[in-house]
């Protein structure tokens, strides 16, 4: 990409030297023509006239030799340019766009995009979207995001006031704790920022001592209230009655194992309380990079996507996720499609994939158990079993080992575990639920 | 796994490379055919002046002098004005190149950097959804939200636009056929007949109107020139001289009907894609196809609810999950645990445990709710177990 970043800027050094090059020989053909005109009148006899005629005919061919010649040479740098490209991109993505999939669901799909945009907190571009595709915004909706809206407005507006942001966020501390969402930290970090630049260095101090220790303690130091017992009672309830709709459920467990993620953010407050030794000189100092005007995005977004996780609705936007995951996955599905292009199979008309898509941890959602020994996924007829030694097959390879024992030991029904030198018998085999 | 696959992300940007790219080559050749006719005409106005030479007034020598330099300032115009979009176009190529070259500069795909950058992704493949569907209004608001302006091929998909809707609510060939003219030499390459269709329309447009004389005469001039390729075609419009516009006879019936408009748009449409290297569909279909089969699971088309997390994108049973229905499942030859309590993986480092109720939950889970409550309850059964009863479990 760096070469095509280069081969752009020549390009773009050459164009504008070819524009000045070709402009003015048309700019001189127009001048001679002109001359010829206004002599016109005072030049009487019939060679003069003639001379001057063949003068800015010859002008008119040299000009067009030079425009010419400018605009091939343009055209073979772009062409070159071309070449580049063509190396640096070999994927047809026709195989996969012959997709019929998503034919007769672009209501749907409509749907899940303005959805997208106001959890996003872009209300423009989505009511300016449910407007040009004629879609209803959902009442319930619209009320349940007035709130975020006012608030994520306020966030990026020019005074960028940070203030119903806070409050919200103290107001749900509980419930983002849970969740180990570090909103509040961040929003505290952003108005201290702010009063560092804003040159009020005394300010920020203060904001620092009132807000910051809170989130220095580690977390045992927090003092911990004498709830322990009903608070576990309570959890479980939420639990079984939540069902398993979301991982991170607002459970007992859930909040002590997220304790471990929502560990001191003293490295940080270190790191920020540095500052005021640049207080005068930020722009060349190590914190310049702390100011961008992209922070504001972010802290919306921040905002934007606890709101919903509090809401019920997912952590981060499922379109994104799922762009995200299709962004992986498109070139593998590409690649194979190409491969299996002989079979005529579209990709998107069979039942499973036909490669594995590597994803990162953050878009696994489901456990997938695979048998090491057949590579199949484990289903509801053949399901994941536990040998004594703890290592897990499906049932059918358990059934394959079994017969396959050595013919004196039929007898016993034991047989070795593929993994480790522990002996089962197909009655020790236990069933495990992922 | 929170690696970045360059080479893969790059693999999917060839459109988005390329729309610029192809419009600047076009434009240049634009320019030279231009200049080429412009001063042609200029030099044989000239030569016809000095081999005339005495005859001609020396009025009609002034006007034509005046018309040919109204030629070449209409030349330096359109000159400039193409200059100034070939030098957009550098630009904009030089900022996407640059864009992807960011790429290069991240680790892990958990930095909020690289996070940005996804962000800006999804905002550019909806900029070009929302300009192939005619949401124009929407894709300005969303370029200018996110100061993506340069992300966004608007004046390539006005043209498509504006063509398009001349075919289909004007029914005139007159745009598509001048587009097809400036770019017959790339029509050619790829041997699309969309120019005969074209005039196959007018010509049909003639017999509707019975202005049958004219039609002859037009299938002559137009229709002639496709005899290699298009001749059994062109035998059969000639039949429709004899049927009238109110026939049943299939295939004549089919001629004359209006509809044939909107395909011809479509036709134009999958063409001047082709042309300009964009995908027939929006890269944010293919994304989402890809990506939401990538992610579906069993457990997500499962009739019992708890097996859903409300965090997967398939699992939105009204949004996403209904565009998932069809779409293949992922394939998977490894294992990959989720802990069902805090959604973390399970692995060596934070194994599963199985309960004596047969199910799994992650260490990290079980000992943390043993240091609240001292034993472990099994959120799915509501049992009760002591923590050394649960057993690990070893995963190829």
């Amino acid at each position: 990409m760096d070469a095509l970043v280069r081969d752009c800027h020549k390009l773009s050094k050459h164009q504008a030297a070819s524009t000045q090059k070709a402009l003015s020989a048309v700019d001189f053909a127009i001048e001679q023509l002109e001359q010829v005109r206004t002599q016109l009148p005072t030049e009487s006899s019939a060679v003069a006239h003639k001379e001057a005629l063949e003068k800015a005919q010859a002008q008119i061919d040299s000009t067009h030799t030079i425009v010419s010649e400018q605009l091939k040479e343009l055209y073979g740098n772009v062409s070159k340019y071309g070449k580049h490209v063509e190396k640096a991109f070999k994927m047809d993505l026709s195989f996969v766009s012959e997709s019929r999939a998503f034919e007769d669901k672009k209501e749907i799909l409509a749907q899940s995009i303005l959805l997208h945009f106001l959890r996003e907190g872009d209300f423009e571009t989505g009511s300016s979207f449910a407007k040009e595709a004629g879609l209803e915004l959902p009442r319930e909706t619209q009320a349940q995001f007035e709130a975020m809206y006012n608030t994520v407005s306020a966030i990026r507006a020019p005074q960028h006031d940070l203030t119903p942001a806070l409050a919200w966020a103290v107001q749900n501390r509980e419930q983002l704790e849970a969740h180990g969402i570090m909103l509040e930290f961040e929003l505290h970090r952003l108005r201290f920022l702010q009063l560092v630049e804003q040159g009020a260095p005394i300010e920020a101090l203060g904001y620092a001592r009132k807000w910051f220790p809170r989130f220095g303690r580690r977390k045992q130091d927090v003092p911990q209230p004498e709830e322990n017992d009903g608070d576990v009672a309570m959890g479980e309830d939420d639990m079984l009655e939540d069902g398993h709709t979301g991982h991170r459920t607002e459970t007992a467990a859930a909040r002590a194992a997220m304790a471990h993620a929502a560990h001191s953010q003293l490295e940080e407050i270190e790191h920020l309380m540095g500052i005021f030794i640049f207080a005068r000189r930020l722009d060349d100092s190590p914190y310049a990079g702390q100011f961008t005007a992209q922070r504001w995005e972010d802290g919306a977004h921040l905002f934007a996507s606890a709101f919903c996780t509090l809401l019920g609705l997912s952590s981060s936007s499922p379109l994104s996720v799922t762009i995200g995951a299709g962004a992986r996955a498109l070139p593998i599905v590409c690649k194979v499609s190409g491969l299996l292009r002989d079979k005529r199979v579209e990709w998107s008309q069979q039942n499973e994939l036909a490669v594995e898509v590597p994803l990162p941890d953050d878009m696994r959602f489901h456990s997938v158990f695979a048998c090491p020994v057949s590579k199949e996924q484990a289903t509801l007829e053949n399901p994941p079993m536990m040998m004594p030694c703890g290592h897990v097959v499906c049932k059918a390879s358990l059934d394959k080992l079994a017969k396959g024992v050595r013919p004196g030991a039929i007898a016993s029904g034991r047989f070795k575990c593929p993994y480790c030198p522990g002996m089962s018998c197909l009655t020790d085999a236990k069933r495990v639920h992922f | 796994m929170d690696k970045i696959n360059v080479d893969h992300m790059l693999a999917i940007e060839e459109p988005f490379i390329k729309a610029p790219l192809e419009q600047l080559k076009r434009t240049v050749r634009q320019s030279q055919r231009q200049v080429e006719r412009e001063t042609a005409q200029v030099n044989a106005a000239l030569k016809s002046l000095i081999k005339e030479g005495d005859s001609v007034a020396a009025g009609d020598m002034a006007d034509t002098l005046d018309e040919q330099v109204g030629r070449l300032k209409e030349l330096r115009r359109k000159l400039e004005e193409a200059k100034q979009e070939e030098a957009l176009l550098i630009q904009r190529s030089k900022q996407r190149a640059a864009d992807l070259h960011e790429l290069n500069e991240f680790e892990s795909s958990t930095q909020p950097e690289f996070q940005r950058w996804c962000r800006a992704r999804l905002d550019r493949v909806l900029i070009d959804y929302m300009l192939r569907s005619g949401n124009v209004d929407t894709a300005h608001k969303l370029a200018a939200s996110g100061g993506l302006e340069h992300f966004a091929d608007t004046s390539l998909f006005a043209l498509v636009m504006s063509i398009e809707r001349e075919l289909c609510e004007q029914h005139s060939c007159q745009g598509a056929l001048q587009w097809c003219a400036e770019n017959r030499s790339a029509l050619r390459k790829i041997q699309s007949p969309l120019e005969f269709e074209l005039r196959l329309q007018e010509f049909i447009e003639m017999i509707r109107a019975s202005r049958t004389p004219e039609a002859i005469v037009y299938a002559k001039k137009h229709l002639t020139q496709w005899s290699d390729t298009q001749l059994p075609r062109i035998q059969r419009a000639m039949t429709l001289l004899a049927f009238s516009p109110g026939t049943r006879c299939p295939p004549y019936k089919s001629m004359f009907d209006e509809a044939r408009w909107g395909q011809l748009a479509l036709e134009f449409r999958s063409v001047i894609f082709q042309l300009f290297n964009l995908p027939a569909q929006p890269l944010l279909h293919l994304l989402l196809q890809t990506g939401l089969s990538a992610l579906k699971t069993p457990a997500c088309i499962s009739d019992d609810s708890t097996e859903h997390n409300r965090n997967c994108p398939v699992c939105q049973i009204d949004t996403l999950g209904r565009l998932a229905k069809d779409l293949p499942l992922s394939h998977h030859v490894h294992s990959n645990l989720v802990c069902r309590i805090t959604g973390e993986r399970m692995n060596e480092d934070n194994p599963p445990m199985r309960l004596p109720n047969g199910y799994v939950y992650s260490l990290n889970a079980l000992t943390e709710m043993a240091k609240l409550g001292g034993r472990v309850k099994c959120p799915r059964t509501g049992q009760a177990f002591a923590i050394a009863d649960a057993k690990k479990l070893f995963i190829s």
